[in-house]
């Protein structure tokens, strides 16, 4: 009987582990661009603005100009911002859960890495949104959906122009602005 | 209790003393009216100069001038500066002409071809717009002509001299219309003012070509473009503005005229240790003749020890177009006279703003922050001329660069390769020049016709044509030296010595972590093995004996 819940102990605890060391790589997902940092980003962008749904761009930034502003070399990072008020209002309005705001605006991160190949990473708001209750994780289900529509890309259409800056404010380095993005 | 008393007496007369002399040394202010500034009878002081110069231009005689033309200009600063024009008609920049004395190849722009814009010649009206001379149209220039030397292209300091395309080398004497029919005006330029605030070269007169290299900025040598004008640390440790702010001419050190650096002739391993300052140097634009080929503290004797495989660029400049400018990776003159649905000519940008398609030019692939390509480098190029035979089954070389592992001159070097596709005749077999710019009828960027534009290109360049010809890949390499990062963003040992490396392509060297010996894995792997087994037996041993001793019962 000792051996019998030692051995459930012993696997309880090993799932634990292996969930604590899975948890981070499952929350974000990661796959390569066939396309230019800037034609990922541009594309991105394209997607957001054709899925309807109160989806907007709220703004671009590079988080490598603070690093070259010091002095420092990292390839390039660029976050698209993008907000949906179809699915930010109600969790905004909800004081039990207004503290998810802080996963707002909606990031898509395109960077290139040392391979010299570029990446689209993103959240996984399907399994975040499950965490915090059915009301949010149904909200999320959405983004997810959304969020997998915004990486979609038809090679046949031509490269449309990157939007730079933050609509309404800011610069491509960040800073300032997003309000007119509807976050 | 009497040292005590002196001592406070003492103090005290100080004290007072010290006062009296504050106050005569001070008066108070009072209420009267400040005095003059200087008086009239004070002898002037010397002013701060302007500049660092010793000579004002606008105070010469001979630049108060209502100067019409650039050889007017030019043959006013000959008054002066007798000699000069007849060193700039030794150099390169002047000749376009170069022949390599190891290989014995006619080079510089005006033999060669590549595979940007292809040729200058039967081009020159537009392309002239950098050489540093007046009139260069066509074959018949007059090269020995010192007032046909543009002396304002290198030295304006103003920033307002401009030379554009179609003009043969001239700066805009008229406003007029650049691009045509864009709407949008160049004003003249005043010659006189230029001429009068001449200088030393600055990055603007270097940039103003070489950073704008095949048409647009950044799209030739993938390490110079207009971010260097003005750069921060990141970009370039040695021209840091705001840090060792060097110019171009810092490292590329001028003689008579004659600049050193040139891609035609470089020495790919220089040796020895740093030069003084002061030392004559023949080779002063290479890493070495600042920092030698032990650069690295003692400590890191390691890292010393990779100077002799490994050009200091390849660790230094990990990647290459570090800013959104980026460079341009390909050109495909195949997709040129491509019209858009309308049947008319199109142009197209790609996602960063940069030239992507053009009917007249063809189509362009961009991008920055580029991992450079790796090869063995001796520092000479074999080109492949329009004279030349070619095998258009084959990716062409344009320029080879020579080198091989265990040469002494050779390093692993790192390199943009810009590739392409261009003409060919493919009957003569061999690359063919072309007429694009002009706005006669046989120029390809005026009437949209291969043929006319291929059949006017080999007539000015006295080759047949056999009236084929179709496009053939070419590739063309550029070393990459310029855009050096802090040492901090140098290379890590893994990302040359790991598997997939970018030192993947990089043959007849070992390199530990990348490369495996099998004669080395085995006897490893054997020592594995052996002292697994070794504690297999020893622990079988041990179980044995203990049981065995149980059994017995000791």
């Amino acid at each position: 009987m000792t051996r019998f819940i030692a051995g459930i102990v012993a696997g309880a605890a090993l799932f634990a582990l292996l969930a604590w060391n899975m948890a981070g790589s499952l929350m974000f997902t990661e796959r390569e661009s066939p396309f230019s940092v800037e034609e990922t980003v541009a594309r991105i962008q394209q997607n957001i603005q054709a899925t309807g749904k109160g989806w907007s761009l709220s703004g671009l930034r590079n988080a490598a100009k603070p690093i070259e502003a010091a002095g420092g070399n990292v390839l390039p990072v660029l976050m698209i911002e993008a907000c949906s008020t179809q699915y930010s209002a109600p969790i905004l309005k909800n004081d039990d859960i207004r503290f998810l705001s802080n996963l707002m605006p909606c990031k898509i991160s395109v960077y290139k890495k040392s391979d010299g190949k570029v990446y689209i990473g993103m959240m996984n708001a399907r399994l975040i949104g499950r965490l915090f209750g059915p009301e949010v994780g149904a909200l999320m289900e959405q983004v997810a959906e959304d969020q997998a529509g915004f990486v979609k890309f038809d090679p046949s259409k031509p490269a449309p122009a990157m939007i730079k800056g933050t609509p309404g404010g800011g610069g491509e380095s960040g800073g300032s602005g997003g309000a007119a993005g509807g976050c | 209790m009497r040292t005590r008393f002196k001592k406070v007496l003492a103090a005290l007369a100080g004290g007072l003393m010290l006062a009296a002399t504050a106050a005569f040394a001070n008066p108070a202010p009072t209420a009267q009216p400040a005095p003059a500034a200087t008086p009239a009878t004070a002898p002037a002081a010397p002013g701060k100069p302007a500049a660092t110069s010793t000579a004002d231009h606008s105070k010469f005689e001979a630049l108060r001038q209502n100067f019409k033309t650039g050889p007017e200009v030019t043959k006013a600063c000959l008054s002066c500066h007798t000699e000069a024009a007849k060193q700039v008609q030794h150099t390169k920049h002047w000749t376009w002409d170069y022949t390599n004395p190891q290989t014995g190849q006619r080079l510089g722009k005006k033999n060669l071809i590549n595979n940007y814009c292809t040729s200058t010649i039967s081009n020159e009206k537009d392309c002239m717009a950098c050489h540093a001379g007046y009139g260069w149209k066509d074959a018949s220039f007059d090269f020995s002509n010192e007032q046909n030397v543009d002396c304002l292209v290198c030295h304006d300091t103003t920033g307002s001299y401009r030379k554009l395309p179609g003009d043969a080398g001239h700066p805009i004497y008229e406003r007029k219309e650049f691009p045509h029919g864009s709407g949008k005006f160049v004003e003249a330029v005043d010659l006189q003012k230029v001429a009068q605030k001449i200088g030393k070269t600055s990055r603007t007169t270097c940039g103003a070509c070489h950073f704008f290299g095949a048409g647009a900025n950044g799209a030739k040598h993938g390490d110079l473009d207009s971010s260097l004008q003005n750069p921060g640390k990141y970009l370039d440790v040695h021209m840091d503005k705001a840090g060792l702010n060097f110019t171009c001419a810092t490292c590329h050190s001028t003689s008579s005229h004659q600049v050193a650096g040139s891609r035609y002739a470089m020495d790919a391993a220089p040796k020895g240790a740093a030069h003084i300052r002061g030392k004559a140097d023949d080779k002063p634009a290479s890493c070495q003749s600042c920092h030698g080929n032990r650069p690295h503290p003692e400590k890191m004797g390691k890292l010393n020890d990779h100077t002799a495989k490994v050009a200091c660029q390849t660790c230094h400049i990990a990647e290459y177009a570090r800013t959104p400018i980026g460079s341009e990776l390909s050109w495909d003159w195949s997709k040129a006279t491509t019209m858009g649905p309308d049947g008319k000519p199109m142009a197209a940008k790609d996602s960063a703003g940069r030239r992507a398609f053009d009917s007249k030019k063809g189509q362009w692939v961009w991008d920055s922050y580029l991992v450079p390509e790796y090869r063995w480098f001796n520092g000479e190029f074999t080109y492949k001329t329009y004279r030349d035979k070619i095998d258009p089954s084959q990716t062409l070389e344009i320029n080879h660069p020579g080198g091989a592992p265990g040469q002494a001159d050779s390093r692993i070097w790192p390199f943009k390769v810009h590739r392409g596709k261009q003409p060919y005749d493919t009957e003569n077999l061999n690359l063919t020049v072309q007429h694009t710019a002009g706005e006669d009828d046989t120029a390809l960027w005026h009437n949209y016709d291969w043929q006319k534009a291929i059949a006017k290109g080999m007539q000015t360049v006295g080759l047949p044509f056999s009236g084929k010809f179709d496009f053939v890949s070419t590739e063309m390499y550029w070393p990459i030296t310029h855009m050096v990062a802090p040492k901090g963003d140098a290379l890590q040992c893994q990302q040359c010595h790991g598997e997939n490396s970018r030192l993947k392509g990089i043959t007849g060297i070992y390199m530990p972590g990348r490369d495996r010996n099998p004669i080395v894995d085995a006897i490893g792997w054997g020592v594995v093995g052996l002292a697994f087994l070794g504690s297999l037996v020893h622990g079988l041993v041990r179980i044995v004996a203990y049981r065995r001793n149980r059994r017995n019962g000791q």
